[in-house]
């Protein structure tokens, strides 16, 4: 087990390496002179020549690359081009956005997704039941997140008025009140912000979570299927168990197992998902940080995006490959 | 005395056989016609991108000034309304099919084209050339395929070419394992075997043997990923960084579209219900096909 563990962080270290390389010759590549960019066409040439020198590129490219893989394993960016600030303050801002939009996304992908799952897996001969069931899925894998945010806009925020057009609400609030522990002395304050921040979630997520339960869906009638045919559902059946019970009590636990697995791809998903809802529902967040940088050619603060998105799926996937060890003893890696 | 009604044979063996028929029609139903409905959308598009200039009812860069964000209307001359420059968003759907289709299409043979041969090999061979390859496949997908090809056409900019082959290298990864996993299995058949029993070389164990024998379940995957490609080509123009305006695509007329959701709705909802149908025609052409053809990939 514990070689098991080793193996796969072994694994995972160049792979991270290797992803960061490519997101830095990438960027590198990139046509056009980020001083240019920033200081504009009329710069004179001795303005770039000092703004290259400050940003560092002049140095050899292998110097920039071994100290870009250095720093960035110190979660240091460097500064953002535009505004100055270092990148990992931006980082550090945006992150719980992304993070409290991905996880709200993710329950409502739960609680969509799987009862609807294991309902085709068990109904799958009912053509009433499966059909439209199937409709859904294949509805939610083909419906663009931007559209669906976009027809929940148009109805529920401008044509309804029910939830808010743009914005977050006062997460920063929220936490800076949790930090403080403010969250004692004025529990109704707090209740309000947090309020009002699920208030300005409600769209996104479901949004999010609707294109995510199709995945989920899909995912959990496979499980339930494989699950349903085993010999231990046989054998439940064969003891005269009601199908209720075979199905609470043999087949769901069971399933829940191979769903372990699919929270990686789950996060990756999730994770491209806000790039296009943040940008929809103009949220702050990393997805659309990433997107107005690369708008605004602000290579640092892009980088660091890019290279926080994929450290978060390589170690999203190597703990739950260690998950998966830990919660099914059946399995044995070599 | 009871008097029990006997069955007769020859009413119950037609009862079922009209059972058994029914059964049947409802299974062929239950094949056939998501993949009808696929085919039929999918054929759709094609007919409507390859002859965009004859059905286009207008230009798709004419600009009306006298119909500006003008709602849709069957009787007027523009049937699905116009954008904020008087353009005739139905044209400019139209002309976006041409966009979606051939990105989907030519980044898929492109993923297709590099990935299989390098998967094949990997397969095949093994070893130390095994290991590179697939350590650079994992590596790569390492990104979602949206985030991968942001990179790649955020370096490169973005014009259709560029669209194309940042999602082409986005989708390569995913084309690389699964002809590996395929040419694992294949190379341990007996026909391998008799192959190199007769002499044949690697080259031409992977060209005439393995190939050949993947193919099949290689192209019900692609028919999928030109789905996962029209997705990602609407997302990268939604965020803007697809082909520029003013050339039409899916996603680029969405995007504008946004600004005017509060009075004028229509330009987003139909340019994101061709996207969704586009999604929806390829799905269901790949996913009947997998069931028809390959149940080994069910569980992909």
């Amino acid at each position: 087990m514990l070689q098991y563990v080793l193996r796969r962080i072994l694994i995972a270290v160049p792979m991270l390496i290797g992803a960061m390389s490519i997101v830095f010759f990438a960027m590198r590549v990139l046509p056009g002179d980020p001083c240019v960019a920033m200081m504009g066409d009329q710069a004179t040439s001795e303005a770039l020549a000092d703004c290259t020198k400050n940003l560092g590129l002049n140095r050899p490219l292998a110097v920039q690359y071994a100290d870009y893989l250095w720093r960035s394993v110190r979660f240091d960016f460097g500064n953002s081009f535009r505004q100055g600030y270092p990148v990992r303050d931006y980082i550090a801002r945006m992150f719980p956005h992304t993070f409290v939009l991905v996880m709200a996304s993710a329950i409502v992908a739960a609680l969509v997704g799987i009862p609807i799952g294991i309902v085709s897996a068990l109904k799958r001969r009912n053509p009433l039941i499966d059909y439209p069931l199937r409709i859904f899925a294949l509805l939610g894998l083909s419906m663009p997140v931007f559209w669906l945010g976009i027809l929940l806009l148009i109805v529920f925020s401008l044509r309804l008025n029910i939830f808010p057009l743009i914005g977050a609400g006062d997460l920063d609030g929220v936490l800076a009140m949790i930090g403080s522990g403010e969250v004692f002395l004025y529990p109704r304050d707090f209740l309000v912000a947090v309020g009002d921040v699920l208030h300005h979630l409600t769209l996104p997520a479901l949004a999010l979570g609707f294109t995510l339960a199709a995945t989920v869906s899909r995912l959990s009638r496979s499980a339930m299927l494989e699950v349903i045919s085993q010999d231990y559902i046989r054998t439940a059946r064969a003891k005269g168990h009601v199908e209720r019970v075979v199905v609470y009590k043999h087949a769901l636990r069971n399933m829940l197992v191979p769903l372990l697995t699919i929270i990686g791809i789950f996060v990756a998903i999730a994770l491209t998902g806000t790039v296009l809802t943040e940008t929809v529902f103009t949220r702050p967040g990393l997805g659309k940080m990433l997107v107005d940088a690369i708008g605004a050619r602000d290579y640092p603060l892009a980088q660091g995006a890019i290279t926080v998105f994929t450290m978060i799926i390589i170690v999203v996937n190597l703990v739950v490959d260690m998950l998966y060890a830990v919660v099914d003893p059946r399995i044995t890696y070599r | 005395m009871a008097i029990v009604r006997r069955a007769d044979p020859v009413d119950l063996a037609i009862a079922t056989a009209g059972e058994a028929a029914r059964s049947a029609r409802r299974g062929r139903l239950r094949r056939w016609l998501p993949i009808s409905i696929g085919i039929v959308l999918a054929a759709t598009m094609v007919v409507v991108a390859a002859a965009a200039p004859l059905i286009a009812p207008l230009s798709p860069s004419a600009q009306y000034a006298d119909a500006v964000l003008k709602g849709p209307g069957a009787a007027d001359r523009h049937v699905l309304g116009t954008d904020e420059f008087g353009r005739d968003v139905l044209s400019r759907i139209i002309w976006g099919a041409r966009v979606s289709l051939e990105v989907g299409l030519v980044s898929v043979v492109f993923a297709f084209a590099v990935g299989v041969p390098l998967g094949i090999v990997a397969g095949v061979l093994g070893g130390r050339v095994e290991m590179l390859i697939m350590r650079g496949a994992d590596m790569l997908m390492a990104f979602p395929t949206l985030l991968l090809a942001l990179i790649i056409v955020t370096a490169l900019g973005g014009s259709l070419s560029n669209e194309m082959l940042a999602i082409g290298v986005a989708l390569t990864p995913n084309f690389v394992r699964l002809s590996r996993s395929l040419a694992l299995t294949i190379r341990e058949q007996d026909y391998i075997l008799a192959a190199r029993a007769l002499g044949s070389g690697q080259l031409r164990v992977m060209a005439r043997h393995v190939f050949p024998n993947a193919l099949y379940a290689l192209v019900v995957v692609a028919t999928l990923y030109i789905a996962t490609a029209i997705r990602t080509e609407a997302s990268l123009s939604f965020l803007g960084l697809g082909i520029p305006p003013p050339t039409p695509s899916w996603g680029n007329i969405l995007s504008e579209g946004r600004q005017y959701i509060k009075c004028c709705p229509w330009i987003t909802t139909f340019s994101g219900l061709a996207i969704m149908v586009a999604v929806l025609a390829f799905n269901l052409v790949g996913d009947a096909l997998r069931d028809l053809l390959d149940p080994r990939l069910k569980g992909e």
